[in-house]
């Protein structure tokens, strides 16, 4: 009896600074998150026409303006939490021009602990895509119109590519909301219905200009990934990860993107920014610093 | 002038100053004075603008500092001179009720080409005074005057009034003579005192007042204002034209123009729109960034009011907006430096046909703001401080 009761004691001095320990994990340590864009694992070069895509196109490229959001960080037991307190906050900008946006901070302390993942979403998702959510610029600029669902752009890629025909010509690869469109054209949207009341609705007798069939359905094209990563929060040692965006990748995986097939603008080629985007699952990658 | 008039001049100027700022900075200048109280003047932000505004941290915009800024806006006298014939200031060129600019039917300016006092004509055509203060990357056709720049002179609207002050192709004046000048007429020494604190006129507090008023210019009344808030329906060939507008697939404006996302109707960026093959201005972006893709690069300016006439584009080739809608839908000229934004260009352009042109051109109508035109609050003072 006395035995186990000094083993009982014993359990429990091995057990409460156990318990010690568990309380040390609610201290805290900063995290951000580094955005780079790459192409074939170098840094990207803008306005170098010396890219080669999947499809054999010679491309280059000006600028990219892009929107990710809902970035969270996975702990080792699955427990997800968003780097910013209040979710309307998590959205960033990051535009290859402005250095400013190529870093991402928490914009609170994050439990020490291990993590071992990220999760994101390219662009914005259905709920987070409303008109007027960003008053001002850059932001503000990124504005994807009305007649094609509203919202933002999730990316602008600029460039401009050797076409078939040996002639440098630009490509806006934009993606954003798309469209399906009523291929008989036989009704349209009233655009005088918009914003928080939703989109459009029918409008009987308005047809739209004869170069656009009226727009039937919206899709939204915004995807999520969570990326693995192992890293460990702490006091005192600042965590930085970069987030790498491998431009290369937009042009295949799922399919073979042509520049030659789509041409110069695809805002309005859902089937284009469905290639685009399924390819895209794969354009992200994370690595560590250190 | 000589080294020994400047050092001269210099001291008496210190001596006026000494004098002068002694009396303001202790007490009133005189003593039934109301006192230095300035009302804050608030700018209201339209429906679905933008709510950072270009305002320098070191000049707040005040009720009485745009009162005053409006008489010296209109006031000729700006160019430091009094007889008719060299009586020049920002309104000569800057007309309100043609957007602020000279108009294509002036009766001087012919074209609306604009000239300085000195006969000298401007290296580019004027740009309008609209919705300036949110505008954050940089004003002039290259965007010259910037609130990053390294040279503190080239920040802001308040160095426009000095560069139009002394430009031999504006005013041709001299700052000094156009601060002595306003200070020896009746009423303004006492409306600087109310909206600066000091009856001593500086040519800053001048740049300042001028810089406030052009900031109270807000367009933000068309008809497509009042249709982005569910107020007004447009007609047919408008909400037409509004669709060719922000679609790629259509005439494709939007991206440096603006839409429903972006009510001022520019993007106030820097572009090439494939206008030319060879580029020897030398005042274009190049000139500021040093960036060979900058050749041939300018500000894409507001649409707003722009169907009031031309002459259109920085080096106003273009009279009519038919003539600027031709050019975008089939004369784009093929550079290395034309935007990716372009993406017509191999196509001469967007290709609209006639029916979507007058459609287009409908759609920028609706941009008209007869409210901002005939605002009052920007108009001619009756009379000036000096005036009985
Ligand atoms: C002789 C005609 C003339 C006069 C007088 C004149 N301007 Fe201008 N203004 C111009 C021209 C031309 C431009 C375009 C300059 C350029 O970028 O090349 C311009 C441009 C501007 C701009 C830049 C607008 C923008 O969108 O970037 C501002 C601000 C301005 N003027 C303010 C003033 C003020 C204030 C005054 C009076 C102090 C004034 N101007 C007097 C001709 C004039
Ligand atoms: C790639 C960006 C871009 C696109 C797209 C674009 N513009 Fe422009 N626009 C500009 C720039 C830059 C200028 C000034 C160029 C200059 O002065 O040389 C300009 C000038 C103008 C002007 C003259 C403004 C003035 O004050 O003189 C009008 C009018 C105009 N654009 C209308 C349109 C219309 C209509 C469309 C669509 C068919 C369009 N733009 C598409 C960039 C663009």
């Amino acid at each position: 009896m006395k035995n186990l009761f000094w083993i009982g004691v014993i359990l429990s001095m091995l057990v409460i600074p156990g318990c010690k320990k568990t309380e040390e994990a609610t201290a805290f340590g900063d995290f951000s998150l580094k955005v780079k864009h790459e192409v074939e694992g170098e840094a990207l070069k803008t306005d170098a026409l010396i890219y080669t895509n999947a499809a054999g196109n010679r491309y280059m490229v000006t600028e990219i303006q892009w929107f990710i959001s809902d970035i969270q960080l996975i702990k080792e037991d699955g427990e997800a939490l968003g780097i910013t307190q209040n979710v309307d906050e998590n959205i960033f900008y990051i535009d290859t021009d402005i250095e400013e946006t190529h870093t991402i901070n928490s914009s609170y302390p994050i439990p020490s602990g291990n993590y071992s993942g990220i999760h994101f979403t390219f662009g914005l998702d259905k709920e987070a895509n409303k008109s007027h959510r960003f008053v001002n610029p850059p932001e503000s600029f990124m504005f994807w119109p009305e007649y094609l669902g509203g919202g933002y752009h999730y990316m602008k890629l600029n460039g401009k590519w050797i076409n078939e025909t040996g002639a440098i010509e630009p490509f806006n690869f934009h993606l954003g909301i798309g469209q399906e469109y009523d291929e008989g054209g036989k009704s349209g949207y009233d655009l005088f219905e918009f914003g928080d009341r939703g989109h459009y609705q029918h409008c009987d007798g308005y047809m739209p200009p004869q170069k656009l069939n009226s727009v039937t359905a919206f899709i939204h094209n915004n995807f999520s990934l969570k990326l693995p990563l192992n890293f460990t929060i702490k006091t005192g040692e600042p965590v930085e990860i970069d987030l790498i965006m491998n431009i290369e990748k937009w042009f295949y995986g799922y399919k073979v993107y042509d520049h030659d097939v789509w041409g110069g603008a695809i805002m309005q080629q859902q089937e284009a920014m469905d290639i685009a985007c399924r390819n895209g699952v794969e354009a992200f990658s994370l690595r560590s610093e250190k | 002038m000589s080294a020994k008039s400047f050092i001269l001049k210099t001291l008496l100027a210190f001596t006026i100053s000494l004098f002068l700022t002694g009396c303001s900075n202790d007490k009133p200048a005189f003593p039934d004075e109301p006192g230095y109280k300035p009302t804050p003047y608030e700018i209201e932000i339209p429906y679905a603008f933008p709510t950072k505004l270009n305002i320098p941290n070191d000049n707040p915009m005040t009720e009485e500092g745009v009162a005053l800024g409006r008489f010296l806006f209109y006031d000729g006298r700006l160019s430091g001179r009094t007889h008719p014939d060299s009586l020049m200031s920002c309104s000569t060129c800057h007309i309100q009720e043609n957007n602020f600019e000279p108009g294509i039917d002036h009766p001087v300016f012919e074209g609306g080409f604009v000239h300085g006092l000195t006969g000298q004509q401007t290296h580019h055509v004027v740009l309008p005074l609209v919705n300036l203060v949110w505008n954050h990357s940089g004003y002039g056709w290259n965007g010259g005057i910037y609130k990053n720049n390294d040279n503190p002179n080239f920040r802001t609207i308040e160095d426009f009034v000095r560069i139009a002050v002394m430009a031999s192709d504006e005013m041709d004046g001299d700052t000094n003579q156009v601060k002595a000048l306003f200070q020896s007429l009746d009423g303004y020494p006492e409306l600087f005192y109310k909206a600066f604190g000091s009856q001593q006129i500086t040519f800053n507090n001048i740049e300042k007042a001028i810089a406030q008023f052009v900031r109270t210019f807000v367009s933000a009344e068309a008809k497509i204002d009042r249709y982005l808030r569910g107020e007004e329906q447009l007609s047919q060939p408008e909400l037409n034209g509004f669709i060719l507008f922000t679609t790629e697939e259509g005439a494709d404006c939007f991206h440096c123009h603006g839409g429903f996302g972006n009510p001022l109707f520019t993007t106030h960026l820097f572009y090439n729109n494939g206008k030319d093959t060879v580029f020897d201005d030398l005042a274009d972006r190049f000139a500021i960034t040093g960036d060979i893709m900058d050749k041939g690069v300018y500000k894409a300016p507001t649409l707003r009011n722009i169907s009031l006439g031309g002459p259109y584009m920085h080096d106003g080739r273009f009279e009519t907006l038919d003539e600027v809608i031709d050019f975008y839908s089939h004369h784009l000229q093929v550079s290395e430096q034309v935007d990716p934004l372009m993406h017509h260009l191999l196509r001469g352009g967007v290709q609209l046909t006639p029916n979507e042109k007058a459609d287009l051109k409908a759609f920028i109508s609706t941009l008209h703001d007869e409210n901002f035109l005939k605002n009052p609050a920007y108009s001619k003072p009756k009379k000036f401080p000096d005036e009985p």
